[in-house]
């Protein structure tokens, strides 16, 4: 189970989107230094959840906590000065700037806050380095393959120096060969102190990478845990193998 | 008692217009996604029509109202879905807007040509006027009962289609998602062009409906813009609900009516405060909405802009003054001072390319931020009396100031909302003040001053002077505007290619990401709006002292709008596009259609070609504004890239040159005419970058075809048979089948 500090928690969520229940009562935390594991099937409400933390979403009750303090009711961009730092699933790159501007932006974002000084187009090289983009940093954003696109987004995230990263499926559209290199950055960034969620339908990769996961089914929490104990967890065989043989007992 | 009751039903009569106009808004709005601006002017095209028919042609009002309503009305809508509105999936908001704007001034022009505004029309009542019943000792007439029955069948109608109706459900699912419908079989396109046939008729019916109410006198533009004050009944509903849209529109007639029958009626003031009740309810409309959801990028626009460096901004800053002067030694005094006035209309430009090109956000109404300054200046910057009056650059820096500070208000409520609140926001706000401020002509007396905010319907703006420079002298003002605009230009070029023109990009392409960067949009958003009026407003000062008279005529809507669209056409992205946009709005159009105006004096003969001419420009010129869904990037930006293509072809460029300066010399020395010299240099360079491409075609003929294309673009020859064979590596087969 988590040893870091718990960075962020949410406390019985639930979102209703109409007359559906899309979250419904789920309890989640992050840790910092460690990447948690938010897995589920199609529709079962991962993103929801990722909204609502971030603040996209309001919840129709329920409370997010970060450093203990309660932000369910902060707009995204106090919540984002406060460290928190995601990336889309959808992506949302910004088309008419080139890689670097895309990067380089968080940095004028950050800087117009007044909050921190630094030389912004070093910072900028420095995030292009780690995050292996360096070699197509000029080049127009819509033009890169749609893997690396998803770098991008990780690198402008990266670029706010976040204490708590949301990465909403990440290594979708990469190749096997660029979800090793990911793998890798993600593991030394949470060496670093950073907080990383991750939600991925690559369960070889979350189970690899993540000490804790949480498992969504229809909006609810069925399991958390650590990857050998999610593997184990019968809610967790039923939800992904089917629920035939939840029927037949 | 009787008061109260004449007037409350002549308010719900009016509600009752209101709502049928509103409701077509609606429907058209959930069924396409587009907010149709246009709506006004179909119903006023529509009016005009039945109007023609009953009484230029004398037909009886059952045939005339059952074509106009009938098929006239369905068939507008249907053909607008048809040739503009469904080619519009997938755009930007901006690009929905302008266009449907562009519709509302084509169908203004077209209407101003077949039915010219010098000639009184007027629309009667259904069954006369006389024809009436007494109820309690309230009188109503046939046509209010008409106006109150067809709204309440209307409304009725409408809940039936949309909770019962197979089709209506299918209209309400093709703006949220088209292809799911397309998946189960439905047509989404069919539905939609329904809801815009559907939309139009309402609009028809409902000018029909209102023209008799409303003293009866039938006016383009009045018309267009009495339906848009239905867009507040349909704010009201949030452009979505049909019974709250009802109510919308009865407090608004009956707000009206009531404000009619109890305010004082001396003055200006209850006059003006009824025409502009609509836009203050859509302002407080706006500002009571729920905050939007905060959304990513909705669609992938196409529009993208190339990046001007400082450097090259200043040098074409340069070459624009070194140009406009040495033109300005071919023109007479009244040319330059026409070309002075389109310069200023440039620099109103620039204030939409910042926000709409740089930030995407919309403002309807940039001429009424330039009345804001020209007001403020007027009653703080005229020093000197009579002739020797000038305009003082602390009034003018006052003015500019005062322009983005009421920029900021105008546009603080509507920020927390998608863009096209912003854009009704400012709608409303251009008339709120042209309807309030501009025709205030009553003394006020506030902290002690006693002031008039528009004497006499009119303000005389001198011109302004700062020091040696006097504008007085016309060359003097146009090279002054032309500098100015180039310092703006460079400006807008240093601020798009730093950090916050970057930030501005990132929120254009993405909110959601750019607000989870820790951007407050709202400040961004506040920021680039309070610029724009700054420089709306700086344009508005020296458009009017250019003027030297202006009225509230000087600031219109229209007006607004047609400079907005003629910026879009030539490239909002782009401060050429603003360059042309805003000449072609200050001088083109009205140059050419007086020009072919005057033809038309001169020459009897061919008197109604020219004058055709005139209008055509006109109507042209919209009809390029709906095509701004295909090319969002503007074609100035086209005729650059032309030239951009064309680097090669030196000899070209330097003949042209050459042709140019020779021809300048002609001009200057009066061989040949001004308008020779332009037409002539204007023909040479939209015809450059073609001759350029021929050119370069010409010594691109040696290349060989790439393979991939062997056989397709080129006959299938043994020679190339024999290359592809080589590249490939096989055994030539020709004569290799022996060899195998």
């Amino acid at each position: 189970m988590p040893e870091g500090k718990t960075l962020l928690e949410t406390r019985g969520i639930t979102v209703r989107f109409g007359g559906n229940t899309a979250v419904d009562d789920v309890h989640v935390a992050m840790a910092e230094g460690e990447i948690t594991g938010l897995i589920g099937p199609n529709g079962a409400g991962k993103t929801t959840v990722f909204n609502t933390i971030t603040g996209l979403q309001k919840p129709a009750s329920g409370r997010v906590l970060l450093d203990g303090d309660d932000i369910t009711g902060l707009s995204p961009s106090k919540r984002a000065r406060r460290g928190m730092a995601r990336t889309f699933q959808r992506l949302e790159l910004f088309l008419s700037l080139s890689v670097r501007d895309n990067v380089r932006v968080a940095g004028d974002i950050l800087r117009s806050t007044g909050r921190e000084r630094f030389d912004l187009d070093e910072r900028t090289d420095q995030v292009l380095e780690r995050t292996g983009l360096t070699d197509i940093a000029d080049r127009d954003v819509s033009d890169i393959p749609i893997g690396r696109a998803r770098v991008v987004e990780v690198a402008r995230a990266l670029m706010t120096s976040p204490r708590l990263l949301l990465l909403d499926e990440p290594a979708s559209g990469q190749t096997e060969g660029e979800t090793a290199v990911f793998a890798e950055m993600l593991t030394g960034l949470a060496a670093e102190g950073l907080a990383v969620c991750l939600v991925e339908h690559d369960l070889p990769l979350v189970m690899k990478l993540c000490s804790t996961i949480h498992v969504l089914d229809y909006g609810a929490l069925i399991a958390s845990g650590t990857p050998a104990e999610i593997r184990e967890s019968p809610e967790v065989i039923a939800a992904y193998i089917g629920t035939e043989e939840a029927a037949h007992e | 008692m009787t008061t109260f009751l004449t007037y409350t039903i002549l308010g719900l009569v009016l509600g009752s217009v209101y709502f049928i106009a509103a409701s077509g808004l609606v429907l058209t709005y959930n069924t396409s996604g587009i907010f149709n601006f246009a709506h006004g002017a179909q119903a006023m095209f529509g009016t005009f029509l039945y109007w023609h028919f009953t009484e230029r042609w004398g037909w009886p009002v059952w045939l005339a109202l059952l074509l106009v309503v009938g098929v006239a009305g369905p068939a507008m809508g249907a053909a607008l879905h048809t040739a503009i509105m469904r080619g519009l999936r997938g755009t930007a908001d901006v690009t929905k807007i302008i266009v449907t704007v562009a519709v509302l001034l084509g169908t203004v022009y077209l209407a101003q040509w077949v039915w010219s505004p010098d000639e009184a029309h007027t629309v009667d009542m259904f069954f006369g006027a006389g024809a009436k019943v007494t109820v309690a000792g309230v009188v109503i007439r046939y046509h209010e009962l008409v106006c109150l029955v067809a709204a309440v069948a209307i409304a009725a109608g409408l809940r039936v289609l949309f909770t019962r109706s197979r089709a209506g459900v299918v209209m309400r699912g093709s703006v949220d998602d088209p292809d799911l419908l397309r998946l189960n079989g439905h047509d989404p396109e069919r539905a939609a062009m329904l809801s815009w046939a559907l939309g139009s008729t309402l609009a028809v019916l409902a000018g029909v409906l209102i023209v008799p109410i409303s003293g009866g006198g039938l006016d383009a533009n009045m018309l267009t813009l009495l339906v848009i004050d239905a867009f507040a009944a349909a704010m009201f509903g949030r452009l979505r609900s049909i019974p709250r849209t009802l109510v919308g529109a009865m407090v608004l007639g009956l707000a009206a009516n009531y404000v009619l029958a109890y305010l004082p009626s001396a003055g200006t003031f209850t006059g003006n405060l009824r025409v502009s009740l609509p836009m203050i309810l859509l302002f407080v409309v706006l500002v009571v909405l729920p905050q939007d959801r905060l959304r990513g990028a909705a669609i992938r626009t196409r529009e993208r802009y190339r990046v001007p460096t400082v450097r090259a901004a200043a040098v074409w800053g340069a070459v624009l003054v070194a140009v406009v002067y040495l033109y300005s030694l071919l023109l007479s005094d009244g040319g330059v001072s026409t070309f002075a006035l389109g310069m200023t209309f440039a620099i109103i430009a620039l204030s939409l390319t910042v926000l709409t090109g740089y930030a995407g956000e919309l403002n309807l109404a940039p001429l009424a931020f330039g009345a804001v300054a020209t007001v403020v200046a007027f009653h703080t910057g005229v020093e000197g009396t009579g002739l020797a009056s000038y305009m003082s650059v602390r009034g003018l820096l006052l003015g500019v100031a005062v322009a983005a500070l009421v920029g900021g208000l105008v546009a603080l409520p509507a920020l927390r909302l998608r863009g096209l609140y912003l854009a009704l926001a400012t709608m409303a706000f251009g008339e709120f003040l042209s309807n309030m401020v501009l025709r205030d002509t009553t003394e006020h007396e506030l902290f002690g001053f006693t002031f008039t905010l528009f004497p006499d319907g009119s303000l005389v703006v001198p011109p302004p002077k700062a020091g040696p420079l006097d504008l007085r002298d016309g060359t003097t003002f146009l090279m002054t505007a032309t500098v100015l605009f180039a310092l703006i230009a460079v400006g807008l070029a240093a601020l798009r290619g730093g950090g916050y023109g970057r930030r501005l990009a990132a929120m254009k392409d993405s909110p959601a990401a750019t607000a989870m960067l820790g951007q407050n949009l709202v400040r961004l958003k506040l920021s680039v709006f309070m610029i724009s009026a700054a420089i709306a407003g700086l344009g508005g000062v020296l458009m009017s002292a250019a003027h030297g008279t202006v009225a509230q005529e000087s600031f219109s809507f229209v007006g607004s709008l047609s400079l907005l669209m003629l910026v879009v056409v030539a490239g909002i992205g782009y401060i050429s596009g603003a360059l042309v946009g805003g000449l072609l709005a200050g001088v083109g159009a009205s140059v050419l259609v007086a020009t072919f105006g005057d033809l038309a004096l001169e020459s009897e003969g061919m008197g109604n070609i020219y004058d055709a001419l005139g209008h055509l420009v006109l109507v042209g010129t919209a009809l390029l504004g709906m095509g701004v869904g295909r090319n969002p990037s503007g074609f100035v930006h086209d005729v650059i890239e032309g030239y951009r293509a064309m680097r090669g072809a030196r000899p070209l460029l330097y003949g042209a040159g050459a042709f140019g300066a020779g021809l300048y010399l002609l001009a200057l020395t009066g061989v040949i005419g001004t308008w020779t010299f332009a037409l002539v240099a204007l023909c040479v360079i939209m015809l450059l970058p073609v001759l350029g491409r021929m050119y370069l075609d010409e010594g691109r003929r040696d290349r060989p075809t790439p393979l991939e294309l062997a056989g397709v673009d080129e006959p299938y020859t043994e020679e190339l048979r024999a290359r592809l064979d080589r590249e490939l590596g096989l055994p030539a087969l020709g004569k290799g089948g022996a060899g195998a």
